[in-house]
This record gives structure tokens, C-alpha cells and sequence, in this order.
């Protein structure tokens, strides 16, 4: 099927700025609407012990006006203007983006280059959004049931303090940071050539690159950050844990494995294997379990997918009175046949065709046609690879899935966090 | 360029036109509507055979029956089993997905436009032949029955359920979920009937959007369909919901939440009311966005919350307005306090021509946003024709939010937004949140979190009662994650004014702003610790010589509980 099927490629242009900042073009008309994306090099990998939470408290900042953008403006020029906008903070990047009506070009660029170059830092815009942050980490991870558990499984994989860390930090280390951190995070990290910029939409291709001029041209580049080390040994820090919800009505659980980074063959295999195991309703741990067993009540899992080291997860919430073990028992089960035989050629079929329709639906919208065109630049140097990911996943065969699969999961070496609701944390649920 | 160029916002570039085809429209023998709007865009097809009848139309006596009928089509059909129909589906890359709504039951597949005649016949097996097997059926009871438990950890669906209760009364929008018992009812026999009653050609539309040649569609459609047999019309009459006079609180007590979850709710409009445009206009000047007052108040310049909004919803047959946000605890009654201003304001000012034309650039502006991709076009043409919007609705949206005034803005404000009969509902921490919202309130009830009413009396404390002396040595125990760490704490009281000292093992403070009132101590303490100030609250209840009560500190996320002697 994939020697019939041609994915219409995406118009990559790309080029960068004296200063160093990154810029990447990606044109099509088909709706008056255009995307930018601005991707810093700055993550939670970045903090320093004791400033957990900082890159996304620093996310918030950005929102709190510039030298010629007054404090909360963004949202207000964006919106008044008939777009969107957001930022988001992850473990290797911190995003800022907004799609517009496509004539709203020189806006976009106008706000993002103003707080790149002239961010405003004062006490009462970071006592603001270190109260924001708090309620943000309230109402999504303290408030929810099961909100804490991938924070923690994260601690449990990872050695190395850069990878470990949560994204959110703790309260205490937000109580901490000053207004001269802040200000030292922005010079640092929030330099034209510690950036990428992606526009996608509908404009011309020699206007966007005047305007782009025009407004990041004159931005002073910065010495490079420092450098990161985010490397870590293959055991993961520790093999079980269990931790007391009070808010979890059940008790669940989360099984978590230390793998390659991203866009290696490894990291390739098993992100394939996740299609196979745990999406969809034709996947084997859902027959397994939510079916035939009819033992769980969820059934989730995914790949974090990082520079450095990264992860795969499954994880359930087992119907009450049913034994943990046994259900762990299948999922391990499950994950020895197929390091023992692969994958059978019906799901190497679905795989292929899952991956093509994944990808031209991506294509549809302009911001998600920036966002992954952004981490292709950043990452790796090369935004072309949109154009050529598809092939790289439909080359993965059964076989390196096979092998992958026997290498980094079929393994004692893996972290295990059970859930145990606070009031009937005395019963134990069955040995792990 | 210069500074001072950079000072203003630049000038938009030529705009761009934007318009949504109208679709291609004509009906099948046996009345089944066929709307299709041809998009080569990507090589893609997104099919959705939806039916003008939802939850609401379940039958008396069996709730949920829609739902359930809509999520079984999938688990077994005359050709294919569940799992069958599933690895069927997923090889192709494709999905299908059946679900019911308050109003509508849709049956919606996309897919790569390689494998349309594919889907379209897997989309007709499953909602013309399903076979809803027993093992299968008794699958969906038992989990749904886990489901709902599970609902009522999340302070969202404990907040909804009591809002709606109190908006729709015994109109059926008040059921936001069945019980456990009305799930256990259901049985094949009846589904099988409710099935070849309500999933009639005569109460559906099939909506395609896709890279489809239209006269293959339509042949298809008819080889697919053109067997499908007329039923009867469904006509339902729904008590109306109830007429509210005064202003209620109701709270879901969830002891130990680190937060508020706010709904401030009144009845409001449906989709079709004249007034639509003003009030989406009216909604998003108010509270619909990031720039709208509310959260510009209540997070930008309080910092009280992540996220606060006004809703508007507009169903087929009424609707509700209204204000959210999730807070922390202790400034529950400073948020209500702020909502009720804002609430205010819109009614009794007129919006500036700024902030008018800002929100309606924002309504015009997203509009194209909205239909980039297939999925958002095909939902535009869905609820157009679902709730029986103009034939010309998509292409005139902009213009109808360009003509709203200010006069209106402000006239329809008047009409949906109405604080002195909002239904207050509050799912927190009770003894903390009564308190502080009890006074904005004229009736008052508690529920636990399995909807059980609770007796006041266990959280309020009465107004005759004697102010409680604290005055001396007191050992307190806080338990901090299930270490028992020690604190004294010497007192001092003049009247109800308390103060005094604290001792713990990581450093010394000072108790200021202290307050007994009946029985309830409140106070402030400062103290250096390993260097560092932190500030507490703490919060106790005296019965003669012993206090309990909880230690709130910035370090930790949740209040301590303590328990301490007098000595």
C-alpha cells in the first residue's frame, strides 16, 4: 500500500538571521490562515536543583508584556485580531504559538520578536504568576486523582537530575525564584540563536521574509547556554514504589521503561509497539484486558519522546477486587510473545495505514504542520524531515520490533508505581 | 528597525477572502437527508450519520438507553463480531465511533479517501445490522457502573451534575449521567427494539465531507441505505425547567481538596433564539476567553486562579449560562466576590466601542480557524443542520456579528445574565468553603460527595456561642505525610484577639492576627526556618483542653491536620 500511496510533500523553505535565529517557511494557501511558532531551546532539562518548575513559570512570564507590549496584551492583540495563542513548557522545549486570519502576519511577528527582545520582569508580574502556577499545579496535578503519578514515575526511571524532575516543580522551589533569575533565564535562554521561528499558512514567501527582517534583525544574540548533560545509564532508578492517593477512588498502576532517545531505530520500534499493545480497540492489551479479562477499567499508554533517554508507559486502573498482579502478569505476557515472535502481518498492515492517515491529517492544520516542523528544526538540525518521517516509521520492520521489544522491555528492568487509595491504603493489593 | 516603529501594533496586510462552500443537497427514497460537501484538499473523508434524537429522548423508563445503544453498535453486527469489526476498522488507519448527546446520536468514521467504499460499508453494518450480544451488553453494564463511580472523584462532574440538577429541574438536560440502577436495567430485548425504532432513515442526515466523487457517493449511499425501512417520527413533550427567584448555595463537600471548583449558573437560551449573536458577542466579552473580564480579573490581576469563564450553552430546547473557575480554597469567597462584580457590570454598563469591536474581531477573526481542518468543517455543517440553523448560517456569521451594538450587548446581558437567581455551586472542602460563601447565598444545602444531603450544623458553628479561651501551652502532633512532627504553641488572649509564639524542631515563630471566634481559632504565624520565612495558617477547633485542626503552609499543597493538648 505505501508504494501506491504518494503523501503530498510540504513546501519547506528555510534560511536563518545574522543574529542566528532559525527561520523556517512552510506555505500553503488552501486556508486564509497562518501559524507561528517559536520554539526556544529551554526546558525543564534546564533547571538547576532548586528551581524546579522554572522553565513554565518563565512560560507564564512571557505573557506578562515587553517593552512595547503592555502586561496581558498578547492575549488581547491576538484575540482582538481573530487568533489563537499559547505556550507550552516540556522536559526539551519551551513553545510559543498563534494562528490568525492570514492578513494578521505582521502582528504575530511584531509580539513574538517585542518579547524576545524586551521582555518586562518586574516583582508584581512574578508574584502573579507564581500564584497562576500554583492553582495550575492545584488544579491539575495535586486536585486530580492520579495527577502526581507521572511526576513520580519520571523519578523512578531517571537518574540523572535533568530528566527526573517534574515539569510543574514543587511549590517551594516556585516560592524561591527571584526576579533576577528570571531576568538571567531570559538572557540566557531566550536568545534569537537559542530559537526557531515557523510560519505556516497562507503569505508570500517574500513578504514574510522582509517582515521577519524587519522585526528579529536587530535582536543581539547571546553566548551559547550552557552545555547539558542529560545522559543517564541503562537501569532505572528504582523498580517499584507505591504512593497514597487520597483523591484516587481505585487502586491503579503504571509501568514505566528507560529507552533510546527520539528518531533513533530503537525509539522508532517501540513507539510502533505502543500501536500494537495498548491503541485502539484491536490492540492486544485491550482484547487481553478490557475484554476477554475484563479485569481493567482503563487501559492507557504512551512514548515520551525526548532528546536524550526517554520512556514508554503502560498503565491501568484495574476494576475493584481484581488481583494487580495477574494483570501485570498479561501485560508482561503480552510483551514476551512479541519479543519472541513480532508482530503478525495484520498489524504490520494497521501500523502502515495508521501512520499514513496520522500523517495527512497532521497536514490539515497550519499549526500542527509549524509545531512538528518546529521540533524537526530545533531537535535535529533539518526541517525537512517532515517530508521524509513517514518513511523513516514505514521502514521499521516486524523483525526490529521483535528485537527492540526483547531489548528494552522484556526486562526486570523496569519502574513500577502502584496507586493505593489513601482510605484502604492497609489492604494490600496482591505482591508486585 | 527603529524603537519607534516598534511602538504600535503593525498594520494587517491585505485581508484575504474566506468562504464555506454550500453543500450539495437532496434526500434518499426513504427520506434519509444527504448533505455533501466535495474538499480535495487532502486525500481524506469524514462521514457522520447523525440522528435528531439524544439522551433526552430515552424512554421514561429506561435513562441511559440511548447512550448504551449508541456505544453497542460497534460491539457486534449480523456479519462481524466485536473484535472482528475493530481489527477491521483499525487496518484500514480508520475509525468509527458511535455516541449520543443530550439532543443528537451520531455515527461518525473518517479515513483515508483511498478506503471510502471501505467505511461507508463498515458505517452501514453497524448501525443497520448490530446483533448487541449479552456478553457484550453485560461488558458495557458492569463498566459503565465503574465509570460512574469513578465520575464522582472528579470535582467537574460533581459540580455539572448539581448544576444542572438545579437549572433543568425535571426536564431530562438535568441528567448529566445515569444512575448505577438505571444501568442495570437494561436488557437486549429492550435495545434491540429501541434500536429499530429510533435509528429511522426519516430522523437521520448523512453529512460527507471529503475528497468524494458525488455521483459515486450518492450510488453508494443508495446501494448502502436503500434498503433501510421508514419508521415513525419522535415527538417528545419535556416539563419546562423550573423558574428560580432567589439566589441558592449548594456545596459538594470533598474534605481535603487543595481547591474550589466554582459554578455560578442560570437558565439560558436555545440554539435557535433570536438573541444568539448578542449574547455569543455579550459572552465573549465577558467571560468566553483569555481576554475576556473575568479571567483578566480573577487570574490576571488576582492570580486566584488558573483558568476562569463564562459558558454559554445553547441546546436544541434551552440552555444555561455560566461563570466557572477552580480556586484555591482560601479565596473562595474573594472569587464569588469578583464574579458577582463582573456580573454586574455587564448588565448595568454599556460595553466601550473598543472592547465591542475587539470581541467581535475576535468571534469574525476565528471563524476560518475554525474550518481548517476536515474535522472542523464537517462539525460546522453537523450543528447547522442538526439544530436546523439558516440554510445560509455558515456564510452570513460574520455579518450577523458585525451588526451587534453595544445596546444590545447590554439589553441581552440583562436577559441571561442573572445574578439574584444564580444557582451557587461549590465543590470543595465544606467547612472551609461555608464560611467564607455562606453570605452571598439565600438558601443554603450540603451534599456529600455520593449526592447525600448533609445537616448543616456539621459545618457551621453557631453565632450564640462563647468565645472559647486559648490561652496557654499547647502540644500540638501535625501529621505531615504520615510523620508525626511536634509544635508548641504558647498563647496569649485579650477579648477575641489572640497572640503568641510557635516552637518546632526546624525553627521558632511569632503568631500574629489571631482570632477566636465561638470555638474556632484562626491565626497567622511567621517563622524562620533553615533560614527561610514561611508564613502559616492555622485553623483550630477547641473543645476544653484539646484543639484540632490543620496547618496550611505555602511549602506544602495541602492542609496539615493536626491534633493538640493544653497543658
Amino acid at each position: 500500500m505505501s508504494e501506491t500511496f504518494k503523501l503530498p510533500l510540504l513546501e519547506i523553505e528555510e534560511f536563518s538571521l545574522a543574529n542566528g535565529l532559525k527561520v523556517v517557511l512552510n506555505r500553503d494557501d488552501a486556508i486564509p490562515v497562518v501559524s507561528v511558532a517559536v520554539y526556544y531551546n529551554v526546558g525543564s532539562r534546564n533547571e538547576r536543583e532548586g528551581r524546579t518548575g522554572f522553565a513554565h513559570l518563565f512560560e507564564h512570564m512571557m505573557f506578562q508584556g515587553s517593552e512595547n507590549v503592555p502586561k496581558a496584551g498578547h492575549f488581547q492583540h491576538v484575540m482582538k485580531a481573530g487568533g489563537t495563542m499559547n505556550g507550552t513548557t516540556s522536559s526539551e522545549r519551551t513553545n510559543y504559538y498563534e494562528t490568525l486570519p492570514a492578513s494578521q502576519l505582521p502582528l504575530a511577528l511584531w509580539l513574538e520578536s517585542d518579547r524576545m527582545r524586551s521582555l518586562a520582569v518586574t516583582q508584581e508580574n512574578l508574584d502573579n504568576q507564581r500564584e497562576a502556577v500554583k492553582e495550575e499545579k492545584r488544579l491539575r496535578y495535586d486536585n486530580q486523582p492520579y495527577g502526581q503519578i507521572f511526576d513520580l514515575i519520571n523519578e523512578m526511571i531517571y537518574k540523572n537530575f535533568a530528566n527526573s524532575h517534574s515539569t510543574i516543580g514543587s511549590m517551594e522551589h516556585l516560592d524561591d525564584a527571584t526576579v533576577e533569575d528570571v531576568q538571567e533565564f531570559f538572557r540566557i535562554y531566550y536568545a534569537p540563536d537559542n530559537a526557531v521561528l515557523v510560519i505556516s499558512g497562507a503569505f508570500d514567501s517574500a513578504t514574510a521574509k522582509d517582515l521577519v527582517e524587519t522585526y528579529f534583525g536587530d535582536i543581539p544574540s547571546q553566548p551559547a547556554p550552557p552545555l547539558l548533560d542529560v545522559s543517564e545509564p541503562p537501569e532505572v532508578a528504582a523498580n517499584y514504589k507505591e504512593w497514597e492517593d487520597k483523591l484516587a477512588p481505585f487502586p491503579a498502576f503504571l509501568i514505566g521503561w528507560k529507552i533510546p532517545p527520539r528518531r533513533t531505530p530503537e525509539f522508532n520500534a517501540l513507539f510502533l509497539v505502543g500501536k500494537i499493545l495498548y491503541d485502539g480497540e484491536s490492540s492486544r492489551l485491550y482484547q487481553k484486558l478490557v475484554k476477554g479479562d475484563e479485569s481493567v477499567i482503563q487501559l492507557f499508554g504512551f512514548t515520551d519522546e525526548r532528546r536524550g533517554p526517554s520512556s514508554i508507559f503502560v498503565g491501568a486502573i484495574p476494576k475493584p477486587e481484581k488481583d494487580l498482579s495477574k494483570i501485570r502478569e498479561t501485560i508482561m505476557h503480552e510483551i514476551h510473545d512479541l519479543s519472541a515472535h513480532g508482530p503478525t502481518a495484520e498489524e504490520m498492515e494497521k501500523i502502515e495505514n495508521q501512520l499514513i492517515n496520522d500523517s495527512v491529517r497532521m497536514r490539515q492544520s497550519s499549526m500542527s504542520r509549524a509545531q512538528q516542523i518546529a521540533e524537526f528544526a530545533l531537535y535535529d538540525g533539518d526541517p525537512t524531515l517532515i517530508n521524509s518521517q513517514l518513511d523513516e516509521l514505514l521502514a521499521v520492520t516486524g523483525d526490529q520490533i521483535r528485537h527492540a521489544v526483547g531489548v528494552y522491555l522484556n526486562t526486570e528492568n523496569r519502574a513500577l508505581l502502584d496507586v493505593v487509595p489513601a482510605t484502604n491504603s492497609q489492604q494490600k493489593q496482591g505482591a508486585h | 528597525m527603529t524603537p519607534e516603529l516598534r511602538k504600535n501594533p503593525p498594520a494587517p496586510l491585505a485581508p484575504v477572502a474566506f468562504d464555506i462552500p454550500k453543500p450539495y443537497e437532496t434526500t434518499l427514497e426513504n427520506g434519509l437527508r444527504v448533505v455533501l460537501i466535495e474538499n480535495e484538499r487532502l486525500p481524506l473523508v469524514s462521514y457522520r450519520l447523525a440522528f435528531t434524537s439524544g439522551d433526552i429522548n430515552d424512554p421514561a423508563d429506561a435513562t441511559g438507553m440511548t447512550s448504551a445503544m449508541a456505544s453497542m453498535l460497534t460491539e457486534g453486527t449480523e456479519e462481524f463480531t466485536s473484535l472482528q469489526l475493530a481489527e477491521k476498522i483499525e487496518r484500514l488507519g480508520a475509525s468509527i465511533s458511535a455516541s449520543a448527546s443530550d439532543d443528537f446520536t451520531i455515527v461518525a468514521a473518517s479515513a483515508l479517501s483511498l478506503y471510502s467504499t471501505e467505511v461507508l460499508h463498515l458505517l452501514a453494518e453497524v448501525v443497520l445490522r448490530p446483533t448487541f450480544p449479552e456478553n457484550e451488553l453485560d461488558l458495557y453494564r458492569r463498566n459503565t457502573i465503574e465509570n460512574l463511580k469513578f465520575q464522582r472523584s472528579q470535582p467537574g462532574f460533581l459540580a455539572g451534575e448539581q448544576s444542572a440538577r438545579l437549572i433543568y429541574g425535571d426536564h431530562p438536560y438535568s441528567k448529566v449521567s445515569p444512575k448505577a440502577a438505571d444501568i442495570e436495567k437494561l436488557d437486549r430485548d429492550m435495545i434491540v427494539r429501541f434500536h429499530a425504532t429510533r435509528l429511522v432513515p426519516n430522523n437521520a442526515m448523512m453529512i460527507v465531507v471529503g475528497d468524494v466523487q458525488p455521483d459515486e457517493l450518492i450510488s453508494e449511499l443508495n446501494d448502502v441505505f436503500g434498503d433501510w425501512q421508514r419508521g415513525s417520527d419522535i415527538t417528545h413533550k419535556f416539563d419546562s425547567p423550573p423558574v428560580r427567584n432567589s439566589r441558592s448555595l449548594t456545596i459538594v463537600d470533598r474534605p481535603g481538596s487543595a481547591q474550589s471548583n466554582i459554578v455560578l449558573c442560570n437558565l439560558g437560551v436555545k440554539r435557535t433564539d433570536p438573541d444568539y449573536f448578542p449574547l455569543i458577542v455579550m459572552n465573549q466579552v465577558l467571560g468566553a476567553g483569555a481576554s475576556s473580564r473575568i479571567f483578566m480579573n480573577l487570574r490576571e490581576e488576582k492570580g486566584y486562579t488558573y483558568g476562569a469563564y463564562t459558558r454559554l450553552e445553547a441546546k436544541k430546547l434551552a440552555g444555561e449560562f455560566e461563570a466557572t473557575a477552580e480556586v484555591r480554597t482560601a479565596v473562595t469567597g474573594d472569587s464569588l466576590k469578583e464574579f458577582f462584580y463582573e456580573l454586574d457590570r455587564i448588565r448595568n454598563e454599556k460595553v466601550g466601542d473598543e472592547e465591542l469591536s475587539d470581541a467581535k474581531n475576535f468571534l469574525t477573526g476565528v471563524f476560518p480557524l475554525r474550518a481548517e481542518t476536515q474535522e472542523g468543517l464537517t462539525n460546522l455543517i453537523v450543528n447547522q443542520h442538526l439544530y436546523g440553523l439558516p440554510a445560509d448560517y455558515l456564510q452570513t456569521y460574520r455579518e450577523h456579528i458585525n451588526s451587534v451594538t453595544a445596546d444590545e450587548v447590554q439589553r441581552v446581558a440583562a436577559r441571561l445574565v442573572r445574578p439574584d437567581e444564580m444557582a451557587i455551586v461549590i465543590v470543595g472542602d465544606a467547612e472551609e468553603v461555608l464560611p467564607q460563601a455562606r453570605a452571598y447565598a439565600d438558601s443554603l444545602e450540603i451534599f456529600d460527595t455520593e449526592g447525600i444531603v448533609q445537616d448543616e450544623a456539621k459545618y457551621v458553628k453557631t453565632e450564640s456561642e462563647e468565645t472559647a479561651n486559648v490561652a496557654g501551652k499547647w502540644k500540638l502532633v501535625i501529621d505531615f505525610q504520615g510523620q508525626q512532627l511536634p509544635v508548641s504553641l504558647t498563647l496569649e488572649q485579650i477579648e477575641d484577639n489572640v497572640t503568641g509564639s510557635l516552637e518546632t524542631m526546624l525553627g521558632n515563630g511569632e503568631i500574629a492576627d489571631g482570632k477566636v471566634t465561638g470555638n474556632r481559632l484562626t491565626a497567622m504565624a511567621k517563622a524562620e526556618m533553615q533560614g527561610q520565612g514561611i508564613e502559616f495558617t492555622i485553623l483550630g477547633r477547641i473543645d476544653g483542653d484539646t484543639m484540632t485542626g490543620t496547618l496550611t503552609a505555602p511549602i506544602v499543597p495541602d492542609p496539615l491536620p493536626f491534633t493538640g493538648t493544653r497543658s
